[in-house]
């Protein structure tokens, strides 16, 4: 098909953009690989002036120093504890609020989905004292508890945009149909529609689970002790203990990235689909 | 049938809106109120102080520093992400050998947090081995030593241009999907009736790519807005404020100085800011899908 006709764009020169793409490519991948490369050598070869050439020997003793400190193991359970509730329950809302958007419209409901989508352009700091005050007056601060809550709640606008827009693609008919064979509308969701959409719930899933994983002013907000803090927030603690072990820091960052880089690497077509879409339907 | 319907919908959205009522709508409107007192985050007790602190705002140089510098920012945002996504999109739509691979490494720091995205570039800004100056030491011949990220005159460039790298993956992206849409018999045919590379990208791919410059652009002068992790870990809004943003100082009055009802008060200029660009936004989509349905 397409493939066998070369589609006439405007670069005549192949050879030319695949240099050029090479150039910037490398230049890309440049800080990337710096990381790397700082992780596999010592702290003295590095204050020398040799990080970014290529290594002599492989030192491992930067990964041996982060995965044996007990405050890492901390980090990752609380960032897991932390990750894994708010994307699921954010999915959850969305899948429920985005199927009365799809598929029981009502007066006004295209405005009130509207207002919802645009809760994810907003910038965090517009409601983050008035939070504060509300978890403190619970005894909420210094847990986990209000990173979930808040990043269920921020993860709706997204969750809901998603789930409606997916919705919205399975035929009426099929709804209709298992109402008159008397399926309530709960049974149409749970075993009709959402089976269908197991596309958006894994685009969702990635974009979610990156996005938590990665966060960075909740956990600074919300908790204090260093045995409630996440990963993100860890790798800052850490950096007083290692202010001069640029390898151990390096390892730590390579760590911490590790989930989100896998999730990328493995759903990586899911993971453009969401932002494009989160984007252009927005 | 209509009140079957009723009660799923009170059933089904009760839980998503109750939640979203109470930790996204209801704290907005509380920045609004909380705006208008002098509440320092521990105490019960404040009062309120009417418009006192947005009289403050007007006369606070750190705000004003602040504001020049967010100001910076979404410009540069419309300009280094936007320009280099697209030309990014450009050469990968040519069918070039490895197109799928060059895309990964390209939106690869989309999937980074940007407290790590941070720490890379303060590795690189780094006076003494930073790879920057090593670079520069290479080739000029001579030691160079300049500290990017502790000179007031280059600290908000450094972090903004730390900021693009990760910002262009998705500019790239959204140029790419729009791309995909543009019928290749039309460039063609513009071909054959002797339009010159320059001719076509300019008077047909440029045009028809406005709905997704629109979204790129707003996108990237939102998240601009938004930038504060990156900040927090390259610079902390220093050296002597240079850096600060209006998300940093806000985060500076309320949870450094405790000044909360002063924090809130910048949160609401914030947030119509923030109106004022969606809105903005929303228009510019709207005319766009008007244009080109």
């Amino acid at each position: 098909m397409a493939d066998t006709l070369p589609r006439t764009r405007f670069n005549p020169w192949p050879a030319t953009v695949f240099t050029v793409l090479c150039v910037l490519a490398v230049l890309f991948l440049l800080p990337t690989v710096g990381v790397l490369l700082s992780s596999i050598k010592t702290t003295r070869e590095i204050s020398m002036g040799q990080l970014w050439s290529a290594p002599a020997s492989l030192f491992l003793g930067n990964f041996t120093e982060v995965l044996g400190n007990p405050a890492v193991h901390r980090y990752f359970l609380n960032t897991l504890l932390v990750t894994l509730p708010a994307t699921a329950v954010s999915i959850t809302l969305g899948a429920l609020a985005g199927y009365v958007f799809a598929k029981l419209p009502f007066r006004g409901s295209n405005a009130l989905f509207l207002v919802i989508v645009a809760g994810m352009f907003f910038p965090p700091q517009v409601i983050l004292v008035p939070l504060f005050r509300l978890f403190n007056g619970l005894g909420l601060i210094d847990t986990l508890w209000p990173v979930i809550i808040v990043h269920s709640a921020l993860g709706l606008p997204i969750c809901v945009l998603m789930m409606r827009n997916f919705f919205a693609t399975v035929p009426n008919a099929l709804r209709e149909a298992a109402i008159m064979e008397g399926a309530s509308e709960w049974q149409v969701l749970t075993r009709v529609v959402l089976p269908l959409s197991l596309p958006a719930l894994a685009v969702l899933a990635t974009l979610q689970f990156t996005w938590i994983w990665n966060d960075f002013l909740w956990p600074l907000i919300f908790t204090q002790s260093d045995t409630k803090r996440t990963i993100m927030i860890g790798i800052v603690n850490l950096k007083g203990q290692y202010s001069v072990a640029w390898g151990v820091q390096g390892a730590l960052s390579l760590v911490a990235s590790l989930p989100t880089l896998l999730v990328f690497l493995f759903f990586q077509r899911f993971f453009i689909k969401g932002m494009t879409m989160g984007a252009v339907k927005g | 049938m209509e009140q079957h319907n009723r009660f799923w919908r009170i059933a089904l959205l009760s839980l998503p809106l109750g939640v979203f009522g109470l930790f996204v709508i209801w704290p907005l409107f509380s920045s609004f109120y909380y705006s208008f007192t002098d509440w320092n985050g521990f105490d019960a007790n404040y009062s309120y102080v009417g418009f006192d602190n947005f009289a403050k705002i007007a006369t606070d140089r750190l705000f004003l520093q602040a504001a020049v510098n967010t100001t910076i920012w979404m410009i540069a945002a419309i300009v280094l992400p936007t320009a280099l996504g697209l030309m990014l999109a450009l050469l990968l739509d040519s069918r070039v050998a490895g197109a799928r691979v060059f895309k990964s490494i390209f939106y690869l720091p989309i999937c980074l947090s940007a407290v790590i995205v941070g720490q890379i570039w303060t590795w690189i800004y780094q006076p003494d081995w930073g790879l920057l100056n090593t670079v520069i030491t290479q080739v000029t011949g001579e030691k160079f030593k300049y500290a990017w990220l502790a000179k007031p005159d280059t600290a908000l460039w450094s972090v903004i241009v730390a900021w693009s790298w990760q910002q262009t993956g998705l500019s790239m992206v959204i140029y790419l999907a729009g791309l995909t849409a543009i019928p290749g018999d039309l460039l063609e045919v513009c071909e054959i009736e002797g339009a010159s590379p320059w001719q076509r990208f300019r008077r047909v791919v440029l045009p028809l790519l406005a709905p997704s410059t629109v979204v790129v652009v707003a996108l990237s002068v939102i998240n601009s807005l938004k930038g504060f992790d990156i900040l927090y870990i390259m610079t902390g809004g220093g050296p002597f404020n240079s850096s600060d943003t209006l998300a940093m100082h806000m985060y500076n009055e309320s949870f450094k100085k405790y000044l909360m009802g002063y924090g809130s008060a910048i949160s609401v200029v914030l947030f119509l800011i923030a109106l004022a660009i969606i809105g903005l936004y929303f228009r510019q989509l709207r005319k766009v899908d008007r244009i080109y349905g």
